[in-house]
């Protein structure tokens, strides 16, 4: 027999456990120094559950190394494989990394270890130690068994709300009262504090990251820099757009707000330098690793057509000095665009490119080809003479000859 | 309680059970006599249900899984009369590449999903209606059989899933439950769910389509069990030992008697 329990009773338990666990939305800082790595060298999955989920990934990573859409260049691969030396703390020799070519701000670790970085994230760094940040991030959701730890907590929580959603249930049921409302409240806050659960493992991941990157001597600060540069580039593209970027810190995200994440890092950067030893950034290691592929990321994010991002991604690159390169795809930005007054800014682009000694062919054909639209054919004549001699080969190169000629 | 006894019984009666549900080529014919079938890497997953519903994968289960259901397929193809071979790993087909298999893998995820959401989620499309199934997988499955002299290619997916002891407490207590007046009766959560495709490598095409779906809508009470060799034997025996001619075939059939 089930002590009857009054309505009131059972409404103000609910709450509390509701508020229970959503309380503590201002979650504090974490400190890199708490940070100590879950596991050692030649980790392998221990429990049953592990055991599941690497079983399942072996397969996910399969199908990923395979991938038709990864970025096989050897140079750039062995890069990210030295990266992930410096910065993946004792399993630095069991992680791998795998390119994807995908033109979007991202980064995924998966529980085995493997971590698919995608090349928009490689276009908008300005030097080593802002991708090793990275790195250092994604390997520390790893070294902190992160993955495993949320699906115990998810199941651990999806068992405890069955038990008391079913319990109040059968309660209710015998006190002749519906619980309805009050499962549903527990379920919210079950959801909310998995959510939780996720961002406290996010900001793990950052101050391990701080930690990870100051050890290997790389200048920590790079990754509240980066944080920047993306809440930057956020509200360039919806300003463009005509949006404002939602900045609200929601209960419902996975992942803490940027300007959260970016003063932690700050501070915590701050705090794992130590006095006397000096740091870099790694600027000219990481140019010139990206050198080859840097044209084809420039390509894939222009052809996005978010001119506010793509403009902000090549002003942010361009803070280390302008060249060719930036300057033609700055052209392009507008050309692509197409509205009003876009002709006049791309033919500045293209114009301004050629005054570098890198300036692509392209930047010469589509310099050329904006003065003949302004009537200056002979200054389009010597811009596709350059263009030819840059590009002989070109499916195009007959048509150029022909204008050239009329 | 007499009443209530009557409903629960015929809840559970409804709860469980077992569900094929298959599409052929109008002109499909089932495979016979001395036919050479190649079964790609079969994809087996086993798991256990917890207690709040979710599935959590096994590896110890899965592995005994994969090799019970290909030895139940050696056996039911033997009887048939066919000459297969199973890939365990995609390297395993002599003289051909394993990204030449991986390809064929993706591409036929890629036309299965598309069955799957055409035939039978309900997204039908008024260009396929009594076409039978009308899906292929092209060159790249001709070139396969030309090249290996295989007549079909089998797909097989199969996924199964256990109550865990949390699970089947939580069902105790939803059954208890209908005597106080609040009826949880069938919170279910495991099952089987299978398909197996098969390709015509002399044409490319899929000729034939089979889903399966196992599972009883009460935690704790199992509809089958890869894991056991009896098991295996029955969700192969549910899957393909009973595939229908397509319906040009089949109506020939009945022509000729």
């Amino acid at each position: 027999m089930i002590a009857p329990i009054s309505r009131r009773a059972m409404l103000a338990g609910g709450a509390a456990l509701g508020a229970g666990l959503v309380s503590g939305v201002a979650e504090a800082r974490i400190l890199p120094r708490d940070m100590v790595p879950l596991i050692g060298p030649g980790y392998r999955a221990v429990d049953q559950d592990e055991k599941g989920l690497w079983q399942l990934m072996e397969r996910v990573e399969e199908e990923v190394s395979g991938s038709n859409l990864l970025i096989k260049d050897p140079r750039l691969t062995s890069y990210l494989g030295t990266l992930i030396g410096n910065v993946g703390g004792p399993a630095a020799k069991d992680m791998r990394i795998y390119l994807a070519r995908i033109p979007e701000f991202n980064a995924v670790m998966f529980p085995t270890g493997f971590a698919v970085i995608f090349s928009g994230l490689l276009l908008r760094m300005r030097n080593e130690a802002q991708l090793a940040g990275v790195v250092a991030h994604e390997s520390a959701h790893f070294l902190r068994k992160h993955q495993l730890r949320q699906w115990r907590d998810a199941r651990r929580k999806t068992d405890v709300f069955s038990f008391l959603a079913m319990g109040a249930g059968v309660a209710g049921g015998a006190a002749g009262i519906y619980a309805g409302d009050l499962v549903q409240l527990a379920q919210l806050g079950t959801i909310l504090s998995l959510l939780r659960y996720n961002r406290t493992l996010e900001a793990e991941a950052d101050a391990m990251g701080v930690r990870l990157l100051a050890e290997a001597g790389y200048d920590p600060t790079a990754m509240s820099e980066t944080w920047q540069q993306l809440i930057g580039e956020l509200d360039m593209s919806a300003k463009y757009r005509r949006k404002k970027r939602d900045r609200d810190f929601s209960l419902f995200s996975t992942h803490p707000a940027p300007e959260s994440r970016m003063a932690d890092l700050r501070i915590s950067a701050a705090e794992a330098k130590l006095p006397g030893r000096s740091y870099d950034a790694y600027r000219d290691r990481y140019l010139a690793a990206l050198s080859s592929t840097r044209p084809t990321l420039l390509d894939d994010q222009v052809k996005l057509n978010d001119p506010g991002a793509s403009q902000y991604v090549i002003n942010t690159l361009a803070k280390d000095g302008w060249n060719g390169l930036l300057r033609f795809h700055e052209g392009e930005i507008w050309r692509l665009r197409n509205r009003s007054g876009d002709d006049v800014r791309a033919a500045q682009g293209y114009a301004a490119s050629i005054l570098y000694a890198d300036a692509p062919a392209d930047a010469w054909r589509w310099h050329g080809i904006m003065l003949l639209k302004q009537g200056r054919s002979t200054e389009a004549r010597a811009a596709f003479a350059h263009y030819l001699k840059m590009a002989p080969n070109a499916p195009d190169a007959p048509l150029v000859r022909q204008m050239m000629a009329g | 309680m007499r009443r209530l006894g009557i409903a629960l019984v015929a809840s559970i009666a409804l709860a469980g059970c077992v569900q094929t549900r298959q599409y052929a080529d109008v002109e499909f014919a089932p495979p016979q006599g001395n036919y050479k079938l190649l079964v790609m890497r079969p994809d087996v997953t086993v798991g256990s249900v917890t207690t709040g519903g979710l599935v959590e994968p096994r590896a110890d289960w899965t592995e005994t899984a994969r090799v019970k259901l290909l030895a139940a397929l050696r056996a039911q193809q033997a009887e048939r009369g066919g000459n297969v071979l199973i890939l365990d790993r995609r390297d395993s087909l002599p003289g051909v590449d394993p990204d030449t298999i991986a390809d064929l893998e993706r591409l036929h995820y890629a036309v299965g999903s598309s069955i799957a959401l055409h035939r039978y989620s309900g997204a039908y499309l008024p260009t396929k209606r009594n076409k039978g199934l009308d899906w292929t997988l092209g060159e790249d499955a001709v070139a396969l059989g030309r090249r290996t002299g295989y007549d079909y290619a089998l797909f097989l997916h199969a996924e199964d899933s256990f109550a865990s002891t949390g699970r089947v407490a939580l069902q105790v207590i939803g059954v208890a439950g209908c005597f106080v007046g609040f009826c949880a009766p069938n919170i279910g959560g495991a099952g089987q769910f299978a398909y197996a495709s098969l390709v015509d490598l002399r044409t490319g095409e899929v000729v034939w389509f089979n889903v399966l779906q196992a599972g009883s809508q009460i935690a704790g009470i199992k509809m089958g069990d890869i894991r056991t060799d009896a098991g295996a034997a029955q969700m192969v025996d549910r899957l393909l030992d009973r595939m229908k001619p397509g319906r040009h075939v089949r109506r020939r059939q009945a022509e000729a008697k």
